[in-house]
């Protein structure tokens, strides 16, 4: 059975469809990576899948049981955790402070303290401002701080939105990097991603979003040769983001 | 004298530092300017009032009185601030105002509008230093108002709960996102701010040893200038402000004359607005949240 799964999923901000029946699965220990022009819908659907925004009609799985009317908070204890995009550090908070929130729900607090000496001896920026204000981090260092936040949440299944937006290639690269090293430390992760060959080589799943349908799936590999595909996200000559539909 | 001026006006500013971290937990938390703390003030004092006059023991007639407030603070969060939260952030102020009209009219149909005398709980203690006088009720105040800042402090500091309501403060979004219950973080907000200022209202009854339901209306004027004066949204913001507007309000009447203070107090707040616009203590951007 997948860890997540999803079906007929339909999600609208008022007359807006920004999910049309998503069925999606996530395997265990796998990376799937959701690919899609802008306002395609995978912001959405992370959101739907933490029970951040509730769906109009569909049904979500998580660990075998069903999770679609459980509020948010019983979701992160479930095991499912978010690195939103643009990252959403609290600012005023310290560095210290937005981890520990991280950890909020744990009931295993004990064990809190040794995780985050971890975070630290990855993260050395981190540490040496431990307790500063979350401000004065750099967009890249930022994002190390949202995911190591989501990462002391323990989760079964980490959820990134676009965690490259904005970084230096340098930084880009060190995601990367830890994407494919937590993933071969048996995480479980589900990628939304604008920089699609980078999505496409580390993932082992893909699923592409149109207009809040999935219009492809299948093995990167193959997906990266779709011309389809090709044309649409890996090019130079990207289209423009298509237009919302009014739901029926 | 000066000296004297200073220790009655600190004690003044620990009651208005009550109100004023009240109104800064409902608005840096909520967003939302919680104009029934004035009743909540009145509902300390006067609870506590009408059960001593029913013949309960002091620390009965006290607690009765802070859960009284806390109750009402959950009935203005169910009937005023949840229905109305998507709402323009007027809606929840006028009806909150609502509330306090209702509450006050309310006690004054069950205990009319004059000014009742409260009992001299404490026995008529001073303690001489130097050439100050300190009353019982003033040193007690002053703990109880220090007590409550400090433990208040600590819980944003260093608990969990803390930063769940910190986080809410900044983002809700965010907060939600990280798997924070807004829907039971919120009355717990509004409870704890209603127990600030009940106990407000039991302090200044006990140091003025008079209530009547229209006391908390100066006391809760002058709670908002001080959360403006400190800087909105900041917590120690609101306890400076509380302390500076104490201190004017005893100092303008020792030197000015009584009938000064309101003008030296709201043209304190004037005078600081047009120099620092974001308050001593506040950022910039937490005034946007209004
Ligand atoms: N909070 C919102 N209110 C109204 N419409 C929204 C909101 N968030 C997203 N949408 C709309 O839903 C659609 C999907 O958005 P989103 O999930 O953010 O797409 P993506 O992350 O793929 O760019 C878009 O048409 C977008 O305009
Ligand atoms: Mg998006």
């Amino acid at each position: 059975m997948a860890l997540l799964d999803i079906e007929n999923l339909a999600v609208s901000y008022g007359p807006v469809a920004a999910l049309r029946g998503v069925t999606l699965a996530v395997e265990e220990g796998r990376i799937t990576t959701i690919l899609g022009a802008n306002g395609a819908g995978k912001s959405t659907l992370l959101r739907a899948a933490l029970g951040a925004v509730a769906p109009r009609a569909g049904t979500i799985r998580f660990a075998g049981a069903d999770v679609t009317r459980l509020p948010v908070h019983k979701r992160v204890a479930a095991g499912l955790s978010l690195v939103p995009e643009g990252r959403r550090i609290l600012i005023t908070m310290t560095i210290e402070e937005n981890l520990l929130l991280g950890a909020h729900l744990r009931p295993d607090q004990g064990a809190v303290r040794a995780e985050m000496a971890a975070i630290y001896d990855r993260f050395p920026n981190l540490a040496s401002r431990r307790h500063m204000a979350a401000a004065c981090l750099s967009g890249g260092e930022q994002q190390m701080l949202a995911i190591g936040r989501a990462m002391l949440a323990r989760p079964r299944l980490l959820m990134l939105d676009e965690p490259s937006l904005g970084l230096s290639p340098l930084f880009v690269e060190r995601l990367f990097g830890l994407i494919a090293e937590l993933n071969r430390g048996g995480l479980s992760m589900l990628l939304v991603e604008q920089n699609t060959g980078l999505a496409l080589g580390v993932a082992h799943h893909a699923v592409v979003l149109e207009l809040g349908r999935v219009v492809m799936q299948g093995d990167p590999a193959v997906l990266a040769r779709d011309p389809r595909l090709q044309e649409a996200y890996l090019g130079e000559s990207a289209e423009p983001a298509p237009q919302p539909i009014p739901a029926a | 004298m000066i000296a004297q001026q200073l220790v009655n006006g600190v004690m003044l500013g620990a009651i208005y530092m009550l109100v004023a971290v009240a109104f800064t937990l409902a608005i840096g938390i909520l967003n939302f300017l919680n104009f029934s703390i004035p009743g909540l003030f009145m509902v300390g004092g006067m609870v506590t009032w009408a059960l001593l006059a029913q013949g309960w023991h002091w620390s009965i007639a006290v607690g009765a009185a802070l859960l009284a407030a806390a109750f009402v603070a959950l009935l203005v969060e169910r009937l005023s601030y949840r229905p109305s939260r998507d709402a323009d952030p007027e809606v929840p102020l006028a009806s909150a105002l609502g509330f306090l009209i209702l509450l006050e009219n309310l006690f004054v149909i069950r205990y009319g509008s004059d000014q009742l005398s409260f009992p001299a709980l404490l026995p008529d203690f001073n303690w001489r230093l130097g050439g100050l006088v300190i009353g019982g009720a003033q040193l007690v105040s002053l703990a109880v108002a220090v007590a409550l800042v400090l433990w208040l402090s600590v819980l944003l500091r260093r608990t969990n709960t803390g930063r769940r309501i910190r986080a809410v403060a900044e983002s809700r979004e965010t907060a939600v996102i990280l798997g924070v219950d807004v829907g039971r973080l919120v009355p717990q907000v509004f409870v704890s701010s209603a127990v600030f200022t009940a106990a407000g209202g039991v302090l200044f009854a006990l140091n003025y040893l008079q209530v009547s339901a229209t006391m908390g209306e100066g006391v809760g004027f002058k709670g908002v200038a001080a959360m403006i004066i400190g800087g909105m949204g900041s917590i120690w913001g609101a306890i400076l402000g509380g302390l500076l507007i104490g201190l004017a309000e005893v100092l303008t009447i020792g030197f000015l004359g009584a009938d000064l203070v309101d003008i030296a107090v709201y043209g304190l707040l004037l005078a600081l607005l047009i120099l620092r616009p974001e308050g001593l203590l506040g950022r910039p951007a937490a005034r946007e949240k209004l």
